[in-house]
C-alpha cells in the first residue's frame, strides 16, 4: 500500500486513445487518491467506459497510467489485477460454472499454475459473497441467476481481488432499487475505509448521493471535475448533455438536486399569478412552467415549501415574515402582480389569519381561478371570516378540481 | 449485502476459518476414476478380440506377466506373441492418440469458445499430410520407420506455423482469421499433395491413403516408444493451463480483469496444441471427428471446468478410440481403417447435437 503523499494512487496523464480512427479519448488528465468515490458522469458515448478500460491496461492508448507511482505499461496482468479490480458492464456468462467458482476468479492473480485455491481463498470468496448477499447462490451454476444476482456475484469477485483502487463500469445497470441503494452505500463504506473506487455512474441522482468526486465526460473529454455542487450546475448539464436543468439544492435531503422539466413547446405570452402555501401551489406552478406560462406567485410566508418550487423553476415569488399577517409591501406587490396577470389561480390552500390578505387580494383579479379538492370548511381556521371572503370569490370564479386544471386554461 | 464492512474486517481479523469446500461437485470427482477403469476394460477387450480370439481372462493375464506382476508359464506362446507384439501396441497407440486429439479439443473449444474448433482447424492436419507424402515419395518412409512420423511432424508444425502469422492482428491471435487461414492453408496444401501423388506409383499411393484414413495397422512398439513421452508431458502441460482456460470462458476482457493474458496463453496453448496433435496423428494419420466430438460429450457429462474436462476428454478420446478400433476389427472380411469408424460414428452425433443446438437457439 502506498501512502506516500507525493504518490497518488492514481495518476493518468494525457490519455488519448483511437478506435479505427475515431478519437475516444482526448487528453485525458486526472488523479485519484486514497479513500475517493469517484463517479464518472457523461451522456452516452462520452468514453466513461472506455476510459475505466484504459485505466484497467485493457486499452491500449497514448499517455501515461500510473498506479501508485508506477507505470503501468510496464506491468504484467497479474500485476494489474492485483492492484485494480474492475467489474464490467457485461455480466453475461454463458458457461455453468458456479458462483462459488466466478468469485474465486478473483484470486488468480495470488494463485501460481500449480497451486490450487487455499483455504484463505475460500474463506475470501466466501466473505465478500456474505457481503454481497450471495453466499446462498454458492454451488448454483451462474448462467441460471438473474442479471442483478449474477451482477452482485461478479461484485463479490472484484472484491475477492482485494485491490485498493476498484472500477465499476455501471455497477447497478441490472439491480434493483434495494441492491442498487446497497452496492452504492458499501461501496461508499469500502471507500471510507480506504479503498479508491471510481465508477461509471448513469443516473446522477445516484451519483451525487453517494459519490465524494464527480467526473464530467463529453466526447472524450473531462469537462469537469471536482465536488458534486461544483460539477453539477446548470451550465455543464446543458453543456454535457444538452438539456435545460434547473440545479437547486433539495431541501429534504440538503444535497444537489436537479429538475429537468419537460420543455415548452411554445412560450405562450400569457401571465398567470399563483395564490397558496402550505404545498398547494407546487404541482400547479410545476405544470403551468412546464406548458410555458409567465409564472409568478405569492404571497408565500418564509420557509413555505411552495418557495422551493418556485426556486426550481426560477418563478417570482412574493414573500412575508413567517407566522405573521402579509405585510403592506407584498399585499400591494400581490395586488400589481394580479392585476398585471391574466389569470389568477386561487390554489387548495388553508385560511388563516396571517395569510387572510391573500383573498383579499383575489378579488382584484380579471379572470379568477379557483381550485377545489376538498371542503372549504374544513380549511378554514379563521372562524368563518375567511370563508366568507372564500364564497364571495367564488361567485365570480370558475371552480375546479386540481385534475382539471388544463381544461380552463388558454 | 447482509454485514457491514467493519463486521467483515472483524471476521478477517478473527481469522474465522470457514469449511473449505471442493469447488466440482464429487460425483464429477469419481468420472476420472470410472473412466479409466473403463478405459482398461475396453483395451483388455481390444487385446482379446481379432481374427485370433484370446479369452479375456487369458488376454488379461498376458498382459500382467508382460508388465511383471505374474509368473504362468502356461500361456500359449502364439497367443501372447499376438498381444504383446501386433495387438498391445495398436491399442496403446489408439489411447495415445485419442486422448491427444481429445484433449486438444477440449483446448481448442475453451480457448476460442467455439465448439467448432477441433485440432484440425490449425491446419495441423494437412501440413503433417504433406510431410507424410514427402516422406512416402522421396522414400524416407521405407528407410526407417521413424522418418514418416518425423516429417509429419515438422509439416504440422510448418503449416501451423504460417496459419498463425497469417492471423496475427497488432500482435494478437483473431480467432476468425485463424479459422479462416487454417481453411485456407489446408486447401493450398491439400492441391499439393495432390499435384504430389499425381506423380506418385501405386505403392505410395496406396500407402498415404492408409495413412490419411487414421490407421492403426502395422503399430509397433517403436512407434508407442516414439510418442509416448511427448503425448504424457504435452497433456500434462496442457493440464496446467486448465484454471486458464476456465477464465478464457468468462470473455477476454473478465480474464484480463483477473489477471490472465489471454493473447499469451493462446499463443502458448496453441503452440503446445498443435504440438501434440502433431506428435499423435504424426504415427497413425489424421484420424477425423475425435477432437470434435469427445470434448464435446465430455462437456456434457463434465460441465465447463476445465480441470476435469480436459483429463475427462482425453480418457474419453482414448476410450473412444479403442472402441473405434475394436470395430474395425470386427468385419470378417478384414479390417477397415479406424477413421471410417470414427468419421461414421462421429458425423451423424455431430449432426445430432447440431439440430439439438439449433432447436433450443444455441450458438450454431
Amino acid at each position: 500500500m502506498s501512502t506516500d503523499a507525493d504518490k497518488k494512487l492514481l495518476a493518468v496523464d494525457g490519455l488519448s486513445l483511437q478506435i479505427n480512427g475515431a478519437s475516444i479519448l482526448k487528453n485525458i488528465c486526472a488523479e485519484a487518491d486514497n479513500r475517493e468515490f469517484i463517479g464518472l458522469i457523461g451522456p452516452n458515448g462520452a468514453g466513461k467506459t472506455t476510459l475505466l478500460k484504459s485505466i484497467n491496461g485493457i486499452n491500449k492508448g497514448s499517455g501515461k497510467v500510473e498506479i501508485c507511482g508506477e507505470n503501468l505499461a510496464g506491468m504484467s496482468r497479474r500485476v494489474i489485477a492485483s492492484k485494480i479490480a474492475m467489474l464490467h458492464q457485461d455480466t453475461s456468462v454463458a458457461f455453468p460454472f458456479s458462483a462459488m467458482d466466478i468469485v474465486l476468479t478473483g484470486r488468480y492473480h495470488q494463485l501460481g499454475r500449480l497451486k490450487s485455491e487455499r483455504p484463505e481463498d475460500y474463506e475470501i470468496a466466501r466473505k465478500y459473497m456474505e457481503f454481497t448477499d450471495t453466499l446462498k447462490f454458492e454451488t448454483r451454476p451462474i448462467n441460471t441467476l438473474s442479471g442483478g444476482e449474477r451482477q452482485r456475484v461478479l461484485f463479490a469477485k472484484v472484491l475477492a481481488q482485494e485491490t485498493e483502487l476498484i472500477l465499476l463500469d455501471e455497477p447497478s445497470a441490472s439491480l434493483d432499487i434495494a441492491h442498487e441503494e446497497q452496492i452504492f452505500k458499501y461501496s461508499a463504506e469500502l471507500c471510507r475505509n480506504g479503498k479508491t473506487i471510481i465508477a461509471a455512474v448513469h443516473d446522477l441522482k445516484t451519483a451525487v448521493r453517494f459519490c465524494t468526486r464527480l467526473i464530467l465526460m463529453k466526447t472524450g473529454q473531462i469537462i469537469a471535475d471536482g465536488t458534486p455542487e461544483n460539477v453539477i450546475t446548470q451550465e455543464n448539464l446543458s453543456e454535457a448533455y444538452g438539456v435545460k436543468a434547473l440545479v437547486y439544492k433539495n431541501r429534504i435531503s440538503g444535497m444537489v438536486d436537479f429538475h429537468i422539466p419537460g420543455q415548452a413547446d411554445i412560450t405562450r405570452g400569457v401571465k398567470i399569478h399563483v395564490i397558496g402555501g402550505g404545498g398547494s401551489a407546487s404541482g400547479v406552478i410545476r405544470q403551468l412552467y412546464e406548458s410555458g406560462f409567465d409564472v409568478t406567485a405569492g404571497v408565500f410566508a418564509h420557509g413555505d415549501s411552495d418557495l422551493g418550487c418556485t426556486e426550481v423553476f426560477g418563478v417570482r415569488a412574493l414573500v412575508c415574515q413567517p407566522f405573521s399577517e402579509i405585510d403592506d409591501r407584498a399585499f400591494e406587490e400581490n395586488i400589481e402582480l394580479i392585476e398585471a396577470a391574466d389569470i389568477t389561480i386561487l390554489c387548495d390552500m388553508p385560511f388563516g389569519h396571517q395569510n387572510m390578505r391573500n383573498l383579499e387580494a383575489a378579488a382584484h383579479a380579471s379572470r379568477l381561478v379557483i381550485i377545489e379538492d376538498g371542503r372549504p370548511e374544513d380549511r378554514d381556521f379563521t372562524g368563518g371570516s375567511a370563508l366568507s371572503l372564500y364564497n364571495a370569490l367564488k361567485k365570480k370564479a370558475i371552480v375546479i378540481d386540481v385534475a382539471r386544471l388544463h381544461e380552463v386554461l388558454p | 449485502m447482509s454485514k457491514d464492512t467493519s463486521r467483515i474486517n472483524m471476521d478477517i481479523e478473527a481469522g474465522n476459518v470457514l469449511k473449505r469446500t471442493r469447488t466440482i461437485p464429487q460425483k464429477m470427482r469419481a468420472v476420472l476414476p470410472f473412466m479409466s477403469l473403463l478405459l482398461l476394460s475396453v483395451i483388455i477387450v481390444a487385446v482379446s478380440v481379432g481374427t485370433v480370439y484370446v479369452p479375456l481372462d487369458r488376454a488379461f493375464r498376458i498382459i500382467l506377466a508382460h508388465m511383471g506382476l505374474l509368473q504362468d508359464p502356461s500361456l500359449p506362446q502364439d497367443q501372447n506373441s499376438i498381444i504383446f507384439l501386433v495387438r498391445l501396441p495398436r491399442v496403446l497407440i489408439a489411447c495415445l492418440a485419442g486422448g491427444a486429439l481429445a484433449a486438444c479439443g477440449a483446448v481448442m473449444q475453451g480457448m476460442f469458445r467455439n465448439p467448432m474448433a477441433d485440432p484440425g482447424i490449425l491446419g495441423v492436419s494437412s501440413g503433417a499430410g504433406l510431410g507424410a507424402v514427402i516422406a512416402i515419395t522421396l522414400g524416407f518412409a521405407a528407410q526407417s520407420i521413424y522418418l514418416l512420423p518425423i516429417f509429419a511432424s515438422v509439416g504440422a508444425m510448418l503449416a501451423v506455423a504460417v496459419i498463425y502469422v497469417l492471423s496475427l492482428r497488432k500482435g494478437k491471435i483473431a480467432p476468425l482469421t485463424l479459422i479462416l487461414s487454417g481453411i485456407a492453408v489446408s486447401t493450398f496444401v491439400g492441391a499439393f499433395i495432390q499435384l504430389i501423388l499425381t506423380n506418385s506409383n501405386t505403392y505410395e499411393l496406396h500407402k498415404f491413403v492408409f495413412w490419411t484414413m487414421g490407421g492403426l495397422n502395422g503399430m509397433m512398439w517403436d512407434q508407442v516408444r516414439l510418442i509416448t513421452a511427448p503425448v504424457i508431458i504435452l497433456l500434462l502441460i496442457l493440464m496446467l493451463f486448465s484454471r486458464d482456460l476456465n477464465l478464457m470462458q468468462l470473455g477476454e476482457e473478465e480474464a484480463q480483469a483477473v489477471g490472465l493474458d489471454p493473447s499469451r496463453t493462446r499463443k502458448l496453448l496453441l503452440l503446445i496444441a498443435s504440438l501434440l496433435t502433431a506428435s499423435a496423428i504424426s504415427v497413425c494419420g489424421p484420424v477425423g471427428f475425435v477432437g470434435l466430438i469427445v470434448p464435446h460429450i465430455m462437456r456434457l457429462i463434465t460441465g465447463p471446468d476445465h480441470r476435469i474436462l480436459i483429463p475427462a476428454s482425453a480418457l474419453g478420446g482414448s476410450i473412444f478410440l479403442v472402441v473405434c478400433d475394436i470395430i474395425s476389427r470386427l468385419p470378417a472380411g478384414g479390417e477397415i481403417s479406424v477413421g471410417i469408424i470414427t468419421a461414421m460414428l462421429g458425423a451423424p452425433y455431430f449432426l445430432y447435437l447440431l439440430i439439438k443446438t439449433r432447436k433450443e437457439g444455441g450458438i450454431f
